[in-house]
């Protein structure tokens, strides 16, 4: 009797659902739950690979997914307060809702860098009182995330735990080669070769992780557009340093960055601002492609 | 005569402020040391009284500091205003006047309650005095797609309806909507259930029952009388349905259809119906921040009064450009018609059109300065009231985000 019970207890998650629904607003996160969920799960992303995720649309076609996910991962620290919220309420699911077992934080499980220590003010420009919310772009991050996943779809999906378990171990240690490779390999270039401007600071976890050093960004204040006078700091301060590499993502403006590349005798590398999830890229494939970019520009 | 007396005053004061400095100083020549002991014990028992109260605050702040706090933001909406003729603004955030006009401090306040309900409120602090414009809560987690929220609530007739002059394109209301449902909008105390249906594209269903009266905001029905609710017909019932279309990855359409039924006071049985539709058509590259989108709002209005049938209608059309981050340039045509022998509008008795273009500049995400100018053919004036506002917007705090 008990054996029966439990059996069906088991099975009723099956029954219920062929398969978990899992919905990343970010497409570097729904990469990673494709790699951690393998078959058991459905992975939507909201956020397309070359949106800037400060500001996307809040479609009502996006209430659709959250309203059958069980399980929403959010990137956190503010990063999708603009378009999230309500999209979250308008969906109707309790499972989702934050602080519920299907909401995954994911910057709860990152070291998180550049939080502000004194007071938060807005003059400062669009800063993060939690800490800079871009950690997708550093595989140690990505592989802590990964666990954690695992634990959680583990929770929620009982029946597939180990086969979560198992994908996210090996997916944590994948990337923690990944990263120590290439972090390896660009420890090899001196130290004046590693230094570049950067367009938002939207990259200090890659930065920490490469072991380069910005020396200015292009945006005078984070979320504020360049102004002649910036800008002419900006040249200064590349020549001076002898910084040639100009770092920005796909959904930033290219016009500014690549007159500074040109006047100051460099070149601008756009990153792609996720894994371009829609075509079975993936977390590994996106983050070294990235890394590569990179380290040739730097050793020009 | 007052010179005087306020000068002995002022001394007073500054004799009275000096005292206890004074009388704290050892060496003072004017007290006996039991006065100055006493003195001194008096002022030790203050500051630690106030030490006492001082360290429970520490604590408080810390819990505050966390998650638990509600999301609290701030929007100044202030203006300086030119008019050719007497203004006829329809909107209570309009400017209305030929100077300078403060059009709202809102305050907006947005948290979870617990895991079935969330909680907001919009409080308004205008020249006239503080409103709770909305103070809702709203489930999260009911069974069957179902959503309810309950209290005072702009009602989701139509596009602009539901939303704040924060979200808004222009600095003014629509005419069709000051003239249909008042200064404030269509809002009522009241509940509302909402469906989102199965269907593979975002199809809402959602019908409010709310209070008929209010001369702000509901001013085809009951308006400023308070009748009182006899029956269930004496509710005014809003029915919506909203429909949105991904066209491809850069267009997008959302359709709405809204209806609002209710008494009105001209007599016993006297009703009004509104029904109206509305099309929200946009184009973003979602790699960029600039779009282009065209908005369009139309209603119609149907009133029975003592031996007549009234019959009225409006819209508006808007095309909005935003160019990037910093700059918006947009345009908009209105059009709403009259009838002779309106008891709310007696002078509204032909078409008033009005057309306005606005650009808005950015200066980051929290600020923005608008430029309006407004051209306006009223029934009632032979000639053209032209309008000029120039309106500065300030958020700070955590404001909430809006909807598509």
């Amino acid at each position: 009797m008990r054996a029966l019970l439990l059996t069906l207890i088991c099975a009723l998650p099956a029954v219920a659902q062929a398969r978990l629904e899992v919905v990343a607003t970010l497409p570097d996160l729904a990469a990673l739950a494709r790699e951690v969920g393998g078959d058991a799960v459905a992975v939507t992303a909201l956020v397309d690979a070359n949106e800037d995720p400060h500001y996307v649309d809040p479609k009502p076609s996006l209430v659709l997914p959250l309203n059958r996910a069980d399980l929403l991962i959010v990137n956190g620290l503010e990063l999708e307060v603009g378009w999230l919220p309500p999209l979250q309420v308008a969906a109707r699911n309790g499972n989702i809702q934050t602080g519920a077992d299907g909401y995954f934080d994911a910057s709860s499980v990152v070291d998180r860098l550049n939080v502000p220590g004194g007071k938060v003010d807005r003059a400062q420009g669009d800063i993060h009182p939690g800490g800079n919310p871009h950690f997708v772009f550093d595989p140690r991050a990505a592989a802590r995330i990964a666990t954690a996943l695992g634990d959680r779809m583990a929770r929620l999906d009982p029946t597939h735990a180990e086969q979560y378990r198992a994908n996210a171990k090996a997916l944590h240690d994948r990337l923690d080669a990944l990263a120590e490779r290439e972090r390896a390999r660009f420890a090899a270039l001196p130290a004046s070769k590693r230094q570049v401007v950067i367009y938002h600071d939207s990259l200090p976890y890659l930065a920490d992780w490469l072991g380069l050093t910005a020396v200015a960004f292009v945006e005078p204040r984070p979320g504020i557009p360049p102004t002649p006078p910036h800008v002419a700091k900006v040249l200064q301060r590349m020549k001076k340093a002898e910084a040639r590499v100009i770092l920005q993502e796909a959904f930033y403006p290219k016009k500014t960055s690549e007159t500074l590349a040109r006047l100051a005798g460099g070149q601008v590398v756009v990153l792609e601002g996720g894994a371009r999830f829609d075509q079975g890229d993936t977390y590994s494939a996106r983050i070294t492609r990235a890394a590569q970019a990179i380290h040739a520009a730097l050793s020009r | 005569m007052n010179g005087p007396r306020a000068w002995a005053a002022l001394v007073g004061l500054a004799l009275g402020a000096a005292l206890p400095a004074r009388a704290a100083a050892p060496d003072d020549p004017g007290l006996d040391p039991a006065e100055q002991a006493a003195l001194e014990a008096a002022l030790h028992a203050d500051a630690a009284a106030v030490e006492d109260a001082v360290h429970p605050t520490p604590v408080v702040v810390a819990a505050g500091a966390g998650s638990s706090n509600p999301d609290i933001s701030l929007v100044l909406d202030t203006a300086g205003a030119w008019f050719s003729d007497d203004p006829a603004q329809l909107g209570g955030h309009d400017p209305n006047r030929t100077g300078f006009v403060l059009q709202q401090l809102e305050m907006n306040v947005v948290s979870n309650v617990d895991p079935f309900f969330r909680f907001e409120a919009n409080i308004v602090f205008a020249e006239f005095g503080v409103e709770v414009e909305e103070a809702y809560a709203t489930t999260l987690a009911l069974p069957g797609n179902l959503q309810l929220r309950a209290g005072q609530f702009l009602t989701r007739f139509g596009r602009l309806n539901p939303t704040h002059p924060h979200a808004w394109d222009f600095v003014d209301q629509p005419l069709v909507n000051g003239k249909f449902f008042g200064s404030e909008g269509s809002r009522g105390l009241g509940a509302e259930v909402s469906w989102l249906s199965p269907l593979p594209w975002y199809a809402e269903l959602a019908g409010a029952v709310t209070n008929a009266h209010q001369a702000c905001c509901a001013r085809s029905f009951y308006g400023g009388d308070d009748l009182g609710v006899e029956d269930p017909r004496d509710l005014l019932a809003t029915l919506t349905l909203k429909q949105f279309f991904d066209l491809s990855r850069t267009w997008g359409l959302k359709l709405g259809l809204s209806t609002q039924l209710g008494p009105n006071p001209t007599g016993q049985g006297n009703r009004t119906d509104i029904y109206g539709a509305d099309l929200y058509l946009r184009y973003r590259d979602p790699g960029s921040r600039g779009a282009l989108s065209l908005q369009v709002e139309g209603m119609v209005r149907s009133r029975q009064v003592p031996d007549d049938r009234l019959q009225d209608a409006g819209g508006y059309a808007q095309l909005v450009w935003d160019i990037d981050p910093e700059w918006s340039v947009g345009g908009r045509y209105e059009y709403v018609s009259g009838v002779e022998d309106d008891p709310l509008d007696p002078a509204w008795d032909t078409a008033r059109q009005r057309a306005s273009a606005q650009l808005t500049y950015y200066p980051s995400h929290f600020s923005r300065l608008r430029l309006q100018g407004n051209h306006d053919r009223l029934p009632d004036r032979d000639d053209a009231l032209w309008g000029a506002m120039l309106a500065l917007e300030v958020v700070v705090g955590a404001h909430g985000a809006h909807g598509y």
